[in-house]
């Protein structure tokens, strides 16, 4: 039965080739899609929680405060302790935001003066992703600053300058010189605009001795969206141990990129089932077509006493052959374009500063998972054997004697 | 002997529109196993619709058919299925074969609607190949094949069934009047040597000279029989 399907699709060699093909190429795309969408979707989460961090710990209603001094978390060295102990593999880093005025040789610029000390393993990605000249800072240094490109640019300071902070009404000294003694890409040109980076000494000592406005949990190892749950089920353990403070994950520090991230999965299977139902409907054209031509061959095989069952078993034969026959060159080939394009990374020019509009990386590791190939293959069966549902129905229904005065 | 066929006042209209077409008007016929008969008459005397009748392949508008000691002719679509698959043979006028098998492998599709295992059915199939002459053409396809020789792959392809009979409409129309006759001769060889039951139909008075009983139909009504051998 395998055979005479197979040579019946031989029979309009140049038809069955187009409607196999156009299988082929929706599960091609479907996999490059899955592939590229995955690396995106992990690429967004990560560029999110190292951007963020994982877990953020501030004072309650953080958001509506307006006042610096309010913001602060003045028993940071207590707070860190529980963290310490409550997270696990995760880095905890305090972090003093302070806002400020940046003065140059003659210009001045509104910013946000960040006081942090990277943790190693977050030290070394911000080292290779964001400066472009310099070094970064030394715990505990009190001199350096790093500022923005961009920033740097508005101000017309370069490397080794000297910039003075002014930071008043806070609990600190409220000014101080500093030389600059890196520069950074920071995707962002808005952002870029107004950020500075101290140490968090420096900037304790700018504005607030003791204290930070809020901490950071990093978890370095988590590098896919699907192992998250382990952050999440932290942030609860921790907010328990910290009642008097808000404890938020990721994803209530990013809400709008957030829901953009969760509706990514859903809307690419929701545009690969369009894809496989515009190929299923040639599949089921073809399949009618090849019917019509054979109204008489079927009449002789229903009069030689061929069951219902039999004729939609031949024509759904035929319609899945033709499917998997192009699922599998698709998936070969679209596997292959992916393991190279794995190993190699893949920019799209156009992309890059959209994506970097959203902090993003522009360059992709595109990855599939199995199960995303055995869905991409196993919709292609599925397409098959829907797709001859109707004309095999019909098939089963000819009357012989009608059939086999069909032509002929 | 005993009675494979027994046909009772068989009637069948045709509707088409306004115009109803007797193609049967009350035909009684019975066939013994073993025997040859050809149904012969002119064209639209009803041969066509009487085959198809005799092999399920239709209904009739009246009237009665019965295959050993079964009641055919009011049988659902798939018991008909099933009652051609195990005990009639076919063949047709023309183009009987399913183009893109092999003589062999349309020798052996029956077998294979059956379920039967490819060697068992293979070896069958070339059995009956051998037995029409067609052996060394088991691997070509219908279309490098001569319209006689198609023929003769479709009578193997009846024979491998091993049917309790044979029914062929008109197996010669499509063939000049020699390889006609050869094919007659092949079904009658087969008849006389393996007790195979034929019936045939035809409107070429020329093939009927060897035929053992001969039933003459016209315009729907047996006319006359006559066995020209026996006497
Ligand atoms: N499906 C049909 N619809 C209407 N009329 C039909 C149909 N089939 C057969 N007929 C009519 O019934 C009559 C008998 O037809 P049938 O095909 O049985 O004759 P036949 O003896 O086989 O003729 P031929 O030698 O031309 O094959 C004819 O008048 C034909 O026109
Ligand atoms: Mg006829």
């Amino acid at each position: 039965m395998v055979t005479l399907a197979w040579r019946n699709l031989w029979r309009q060699r140049r038809r069955s080739m187009i409607t196999s093909g156009a299988v082929g190429a929706v599960v091609f795309l479907s996999l490059l899609y899955y592939g590229m969408g995955g690396a995106s979707i992990n690429n967004m989460y990560q560029s999110l929680t190292e951007a963020t961090g994982h877990i953020q710990v501030h004072v309650p209603d953080y958001r509506d405060v307006r006042e610096f001094r309010a913001l602060l978390i003045k028993d940071a060295a207590s707070v860190e302790e529980t963290l310490q102990s409550g997270a696990g593999p995760g880095e905890v880093m305090g972090v003093l935001a302070v806002p400020g005025l940046l003065s140059g040789e003659d210009r001045s610029r509104g910013i946000i003066a960040v006081g942090q000390d990277l943790p190693t393993s977050l030290r070394n990605r911000f080292l290779e992703k964001n400066l472009i000249g310099g070094r970064l800072l030394e715990e505990g240094d009190l001199e350096g600053i790093l500022l923005g490109a961009a920033l740097a640019r508005a101000l017309e300071v370069e490397l080794g300058d000297d910039v003075y902070i002014y930071a008043p009404g806070t609990e600190g000294f409220g000014a101080a010189a500093y030389q600059v003694v890196g520069l950074l890409d920071l995707l962002d040109p808005n952002f870029e605009s107004r950020s500075a980076y101290l140490s968090l000494a420096a900037a304790q000592e700018l504005a607030a001795p003791g204290a930070v406005t809020h901490f950071e949990i990093h978890f370095p190892e988590l590098r896919l969206l699907k192992e998250d749950s382990t952050a999440l089920t932290r942030r609860d353990t921790l907010q328990a141990a910290l009642p008097n403070y808000s404890v938020e994950s990721w994803r209530d520090l990013n809400p709008s990129l957030v829901q953009l991230l969760d509706a990514f999965g859903p809307m690419m299977n929701v545009v690969n089932i369009i894809f496989f139902i515009l190929a299923g409907l040639l599949v089921v054209n073809t399949v009618y077509l090849s019917l019509m031509e054979r109204i008489h061959e079927f009449g002789v095989i229903i009069s030689l006493g061929a069951a219902g069952r039999n004729i939609v078993r031949m024509i759904t034969l035929e319609s899945v052959l033709l499917c998997t026959t192009g699922a599998a060159i698709g998936t070969v080939l679209g596997l292959l374009l992916l393991a190279y394009w794995s190993q190699n990374g893949l920019s799209i020019p156009g992309l890059e500063e959209y994506y970097a509009s959203f902090g993003l990386k522009p360059i992709f590791y595109p990855s599939v998972k199995p199960h995303q190939v055995l869905f991409s293959v196993g919709f292609a069966i599925a397409t098959g054997i829907l797709a001859a549902l109707w004309p095999a129905n019909v098939a089963s229904r000819l009357e012989p004697v009608e059939a086999m005065r069909f032509t002929a | 002997m005993s009675t494979v066929y027994s046909v009772k006042e068989l009637k069948k209209d045709y509707q088409v529109g306004e115009v109803t077409t007797h193609a049967l008007r009350g035909v009684d016929l019975e066939i013994q196993q073993g025997e040859f008969t050809a149904i012969a008459g002119p064209s639209g005397s009803g041969k066509s619709t009487l085959l198809h009748l005799m092999g399920a392949l239709d209904h009739p508008s009246s009237g009665e058919v019965w295959l050993n000691d079964t009641r055919i002719d009011q049988l659902s679509k798939s018991q008909s299925a099933r009652l051609r698959l195990w005990n009639i043979g076919f063949v047709f006028q023309a183009y009987n074969l399913i183009p893109v098998l092999t003589a062999l492998e349309n020798a052996a599709f029956v077998l294979e609607l059956r379920g039967i295992a490819k060697n068992r059915r293979e070896t069958v199939a070339r059995e009956a190949l051998a037995a029409l002459g067609m052996s060394e053409y088991a691997d070509r396809r219908p279309n490098q094949l001569s319209g006689g020789q198609q023929q003769r792959v479709a009578v193997a392809r009846a024979l491998a069934a091993d049917p309790k009979i044979i029914l062929a409409d008109e197996p010669t129309a499509n063939l000049d009047s020699e390889t006609g006759h050869t094919l007659i001769e092949l079904m009658q060889h087969l008849n006389e040597e393996h007790g195979v039951t034929f019936v045939f139909s035809t409107h070429d008075p020329r093939l009927l000279d060897q035929v053992k009983r001969i039933v003459r139909l016209e315009d729907g009504r047996v006319t006359g029989e006559e066995t020209p051998l026996s006497a």
